[in-house]
Order: C-alpha cells, then structure tokens, then sequence
C-alpha cells in the first residue's frame, strides 16, 4: 500500500513515528502551517516555524525516505491575535519557497469578522502565486461553518478544483461534493472521522476528489490512520486500485496543482545545516 | 552541438597511438587532435605514407574527425624543447616540418594543421622575430595551397604572438589568405588574454579553425582539467555553438597522460554537463531581472523561486559536484536578481534587503546572497560583513564556503577570517573556496593551522592535505 498522507503535523511527532509510517507504506506527506497548542505571541515566532516547515523538518522526514511538503498560512485559530496577524505581510516570501504546495491552512475557528478578513486575504495569496488552498473546517458549528467557506471560496475567484476542504464528516460532505472542492477526511482514534464510517461515505460518494488524512499532530491522534483506513477499504470490498486512488493518486493530483510536488528524489543528505538527526559520532 | 569533441593524442603520450585512438572513440569523443611526434606517427620516419594510409582507415573505421597538432616538445632537437620555431635562426628546420605535417593532413583528410610561433629568442629583437614569423607562415601557406590544407596558428602564451589580436595582426598583414586561420586554446584565453574565451571564440568567428579544450587560472598557463581554473565552460561551449562552429574541439591536457583514460572519461563528463547547461540567458531569468529593475520588490517572490526555474546543477560538476567550491546554476542566477536590484536600489535599501533575504531564505536562498555578495557587497559592506559572519557561525559546509568568496577577501576582519578558513579545514571544505588565500594568509594563520595539524597528529588523526599545502607553501 502506497500512502500519500496530505495532511499531518509531523513537527509533533517521533522518529518512532516516522519509522512505523514509512513500515506502513506512507512515502510523502504534507504538512500544512497550523497552531501549536501554545499560543504564538509574535510573527517571529511563525516565521522560525515556516523556516522548519521549508527546512528541518523536511531534511528530518526524507531521513525516513518520506518526501515532505508543506502549506503555509495564518492558521484561523490565531488569526483572531493582532500580534499574530501580521504575519500576514511575511507570508508572500514564503508561499514562493521549494516545498510549499499550498496556502493553509485557511479557514474558519469562531467565524469572526478577523477570520473572515484573514480567509479572505489569504486566498487571493493562493491566487496571486498560483497555489491550491487547503482548508480547515471548524470543530463547533461544523455545518454553518462549512456553508459560509463555499461562500467565500466563491467569492475568493479561486477554481474550486483548486480549494481542499478538509475534516468534514457525514453532515458537511454533501455541500463540499456539490461545489466542485475537493473533500478532506481526517480519520482521529475519537474524535472527527473513523475507518468504517469513512468507508461508508466513500461508498456512498466514490473515490473522486476525495483525500484521507491522519492529521496526527500534538493531541492524541494516530499517523497510521491511513494506512488503517486503506485495510477496511479492502475489507469492505474496494480494489487495490481503489485504495491507491484515494491514498495515492488523488493527493498527488491535487497538491500537484502547485507545480512543486517533488516525489522522485529520494536522496537524502546526511546533515541539515551541519546537523543530523543521528545521534552520537558521526560516520 | 554544432561541432565535434575531441580528445588530443599528446595527453596519451604513453599509450601506442592506436589504444588511444581506441580509448578516445570507445569513451565517445568524435574527434582526435593528433600531435606528430616520434612515437605518434613520426613524420620522419622512413615508411611514412604507408602509415598515414593505415591511419586514415583507422580514423575513418572510428568515425574519429581530425587535426594535426605540431606542438611536440623533441621532435626536431632532442636537447631543447619546442625548437627550433619559426623565429629561431633555424627556421627552416620548423616549416620543413610544418610542410610534411600539411602532407600528413592531407592523407589524413584533417581539417587543418595548427601550429604556433616560437619563443623569441635571445638576441633577437621583436620586429625582427615578426619578420621572421611572417616569412615562415609565408613559407608554409605555399605548400598548404598546393596541398589544400588550411593551416591554424595558435596564440600561445610567452611566445611571439600570445593573443588572439596578434594573430588576427599577422593575418591582415600577410593580406588575409584563405588557408591561414587561427587555434584557439580557451585555457589561453584564461590566462592571458583580455576578453573571456567564449568572446575571444566571437573575435575569431569565421577564422577559428581548430578549438584546444582545458581549463587555466589567470596568468598561469598550466593546463588543468574542467573546473580546476576559471573557465565558464558551458559559456564558452555556447559561444562555439552561436558561431556555428563546425571543426572541432579537442581536449588539450597533455601532462596529464600518467592517468589518460580516467582524466579523458572525466572531461567528456564535464563537457556533455555543461553543454546542457542552460547558458544563454534563462527565459524565465531574463523576466525576472527585467520585472525587478522595474519593482525591486518583487525580488522577495523570484529569489525563492530561482532553483525550480533555472535548476541547481553545480556550475563545475566534474571537480566540483556538490557546488561547494564553485557554486551552482541557481546561485548565479541569484547574483543576477541581486546585481539587477543593487542597479536600481541605493545602498541602504540594498543592505535591508540583503539581510532579508538572507534571513528569510533556506538554504539555498543564503547560499545565493552571500556569492552575490562578490558582485553587490560593496555597495552594502556593513550587511555583507553581518551576513558572512552569520553564515561562519554556521555548520553548513556550502553555506560556510559562499561566505568566504571575494567579499570576505576585501572585507572580512582578519580574526574572523582566520577563524573562517581554520573552520574550512574542519568541516572538511576545500581551501580552493576561499577566495584571496594566498594573498591574505599571514603568520597568525599559519600558526593556528600548524596547531590544528599538531592537534590532528597528537591524535593519531590524518591532517587535510589542505592544511599540509598551505604550511608548506607558506615556509
């Protein structure tokens, strides 16, 4: 089984992890830009963490053989901190570096009037340096909140086939699969989306345009989820090919949008920086 | 690739000449300079044109192209090299020689047969050597005409005429003759001509007849191989192509013949790579530099970008192919963006987006910065030094190597300097990085890279050669 998980926080992870996802069939992945459990106080703050994003953590994963990307954006959590939000100004050097396959993630927390004027900029960011947009429903009045996103999307200009709406789950999938989007899944050990009932709504609606993610990051959250999503797939009857489809081919033809999907070069330098990931003396 | 590869025959100098040709063709050269010599087809030697038949079979079963090259060292006197010349007393010696070398290329079917002019010789004033240069190319161009054969006279540093511009002088004197055209040795160009070789191949255009391949540092004429001097090869292979050149270019290292089929095999490497090379102004390039000329804010959106565009190869890859010494195709293109805002930025607009750009830049992007640095820094010292102190602070061996470029040489305070070549050897990064070596290394350095080498010693560790060359050169 060939993974592509187009959505985890790999910053948060071990290197346990990277070894068991690279065991379980997971080649690339995609780390968008997102809170970190500990409010950011200042924009040098997330720009130390787009240089990790772009730099660190890329040479860490590709020491697993897993080719990494990242998105990058104001998250919408802290978009709502005016200390936060001129990293809006930075966020143009970043969205033109190798690596960075999207702006996000983008999108609603609270729906207030600050996330709104933060969507909205940073989709016509996506716009402006021909990036796809990877965006984040919210976890409270996930329904109204999904509706006033397709809203704005339509408004940004931006092709629906190049906006992912992601962690939607039974009752906000129908709206997304109308609009053209395309549809993110993040299968979580309680919370948001699991393996049967993804393979449900996968049933019901098909492979098209359709991403699963782990979206593991610093809460209790599970890297393997893909790969456990793409085993009840199977068991439920659905072809290898099938499987390849969502796990594979359909994050690949989405991020591929931007132009820097890197997948082929799975040469690894020994350091970062002067630095390795290996403890110890060094060869 | 308009033209042909070749390999020169005096870098075989210790294979039979039928293994070298053998070697040159099964490597993929389409093309052999054949320098006459006493062992390489002697043109003395008694059954002469049978050989030169059995030779064109050969070239021709190998589908090898050819020139005949007169530049062997005892042919003619077996105590003094080179001699006699065309501006020696003997000089009919040298076009007795030159005349059977216009036989042998026309058995051959060689394109030309290329030759040089002579050391003055002692006593002998430099109008008087000129007339005999003119009286001996005059002498040969007679028996090239009835034999067809163009002949190609060589610039050759420390002899009579060592650049281009007096070659073309000798040929407008002697009334332009068809049959006279000119070798080029872009190595020459190099080291002593005015102009880089890819405009010296524009000056000869036309005339250019025979193209000799090597690399060469300024003022010393020592043939090196592709990415030991400062040769732009890719630009100057580009410049044979736009004149359409059809002869051919072959590798001239003739000290190199203790290791020939490797040092051949490398050089066809780094010929074919930077063919490749994306030269002529990239496109893509080209837009960039125009649009930041015209908003120098847009540069924070293109420096980015400048890998996926124009790619990262390095610029010497055969000696140098991580770009460590030399640099890589984006880091170039980078100076250009930086070059093209510097023109339409003052100093402290430069210096605040030097800094930037490096401070928000990965690696590659700082790599960038600071080798435009060479070409910008003046223009913002105080950045530049920040910048080159940051980079040393660094780990990253390519990062630590662009910090030492030319700017660091006019700038760079003496202790950090020390520090940062001390830091060289460290990390394992060759000295040939470090811009201005030889004329800022000082009694404080060697002292601290004579401990450094005691240290390596005491603890049974290797010391770099590196370090070893520069005690040595220093004592």
């Amino acid at each position: 089984m060939r993974i592509f998980d187009p959505h985890i926080h790999m910053t948060s992870r071990t290197t346990d992890d990277y070894e068991a996802m690279y065991a379980a069939g997971v080649r690339a992945v995609v780390e968008p830009a997102f809170w970190l459990g500990q409010p950011r106080t200042n924009v040098g703050s997330f720009t130390d963490y787009f240089d990790s994003l772009i730099g660190w953590e890329r040479f860490r994963a590709a020491q697993f053989g897993i080719a990494h990307h990242c998105t990058i954006a104001l998250n919408p959590k802290e978009a709502n901190d005016p200390r936060c939000t001129p990293v809006l100004d930075v966020l143009p050097r970043y969205l033109a570096k190798d690596g960075v396959v999207a702006v996000g993630e983008v999108g609603y927390d609270s729906m207030t009037p600050e996330e709104d004027e933060a969507f909205a900029r940073q989709l016509e960011l996506a716009v402006r340096h021909d990036l796809p947009a990877l965006v984040h429903t919210p976890h409270r009045d996930k329904a109204a909140g999904t509706a006033r996103t397709l809203d704005l999307v339509r408004e940004s200009g931006l092709p629906p086939e190049r906006v992912l709406v992601d962690h939607l789950n039974e009752t906000t999938v129908r709206a997304v699969a109308d609009s053209g989007c395309w549809l993110g899944f993040s299968i979580y050990p309680d919370t948001k989306m699991d393996e049967d009932r993804m393979v449900a709504i996968l049933r019901e609606y098909g492979t098209d345009r359709v991403l699963v993610n782990s979206a593991a990051d610093w809460g209790r959250s599970d890297p393997l989820k893909t790969h456990r999503t793409g085993l009840a797939m199977l068991a439920a009857g659905f072809e290898e090919s099938e499987v390849d489809k969502v796990l594979w081919h359909n994050p690949v033809e989405f991020y591929g949008q931007s132009g820097r999907l890197v997948l082929d070069d799975t040469t690894a330098a020994d350091t970062f920086a002067g630095n390795s990931v290996l403890r110890g003396e060094r060869p | 690739m308009t033209f042909r590869l070749g390999f020169g025959t005096n870098g075989f100098a210790n294979h039979r000449l039928d293994d070298a040709l053998a070697v040159i063709a099964d490597l993929g050269y389409t093309g052999v300079a054949l320098t006459l010599d006493h062992h390489h087809l002697d043109p003395f030697a008694p059954d002469l044109s049978r050989q030169v038949e059995k030779l064109a079979t050969r070239l021709d079963r190998l589908d090898l192209g050819v020139v005949v090259e007169t530049g062997a060292r005892f042919l003619l006197d077996p105590w003094r090299k080179h001699h006699p010349t065309l501006v020696s007393d003997a000089q009919e010696v040298r076009v007795d020689f030159l005349l059977r070398a216009v036989d042998i290329a026309a058995g051959l079917g060689a394109d030309c047969v290329s030759f040089w002019s002579g050391v003055v010789p002692a006593g002998v004033d430099e109008d008087e050597a000129w007339q005999r240069m003119r009286s001996g190319v005059t002498a040969v161009l007679e028996g090239a005409a009835e034999r067809g054969v163009p002949i190609a006279l060589e610039p050759e540093p420390g002899m009579l005429v060592e650049r281009l511009d007096q070659a073309l002088r000798l040929r407008e004197e002697l009334g332009s003759p068809a049959l006279l055209g000119i070798t080029l040795d872009v190595g020459h160009c190099v080291a002593v001509e005015p102009r880089d070789a890819a405009d010296c191949v524009r000056l000869a255009g036309d005339l250019l007849l025979n193209v000799q391949l090597d690399d060469m540092l300024p003022g010393v004429h020592e043939h090196l191989e592709f990415g030991e001097g400062e040769l732009d090869l890719a630009a100057t292979l580009a410049a044979l192509d736009e004149i359409g050149y059809t002869g051919l270019a072959a590798v001239e290292l003739p000290r190199h013949s203790h290791a020939a089929p490797d040092v051949a095999r490398r050089a066809l490497g780094a010929l074919r790579e930077a063919s490749s090379k994306p030269v002529a102004e990239h496109p893509w390039l080209a837009e960039a530099e125009r649009t930041v000329r015209a908003d120098p804010v847009s540069i924070r959106t293109f420096f980015p970008a400048v890998g996926r565009a124009v790619g990262r190869q390095p610029l010497h890859g055969a000696s140098d192919p991580l770009g460590v010494v030399h640099g890589t195709v984006d880091d170039r293109a980078r100076t250009t963006l930086l070059v093209a805002l510097a023109a339409t930025t003052g100093p402290d607009e430069l210096a605040a987006e030097l800094l930037s750009l490096y401070r928000f830049g990965d690696d590659a992007e700082r790599r960038g910065v600071l080798r435009a640095l060479a070409s910008v820094g003046d223009k913002a010292p105080a950045a530049g030094v920040d910048l080159v102190k940051d980079a040393l602070r660094s780990n990253d061996t390519r990062l630590v190597a662009a910090a030492l470029g030319p700017f660091a040489a006019r700038h760079l305070d003496d202790h950090t300097w020390r520090h940062g070549v001390l830091k060289c050897l460290f990390l394992g990064i060759p000295l040939a990085a470090v811009a201005g070596l030889d004329r800022r290394v000082d009694a404080e350095l060697e002292r601290m890279v004579a401990a450094y080498a005691d240290e390596r010693r005491a603890a049974g560790r290797a010391v770099p050669q590196d370090a070893l060359d520069l005690l040595r050169s220093e004592t």
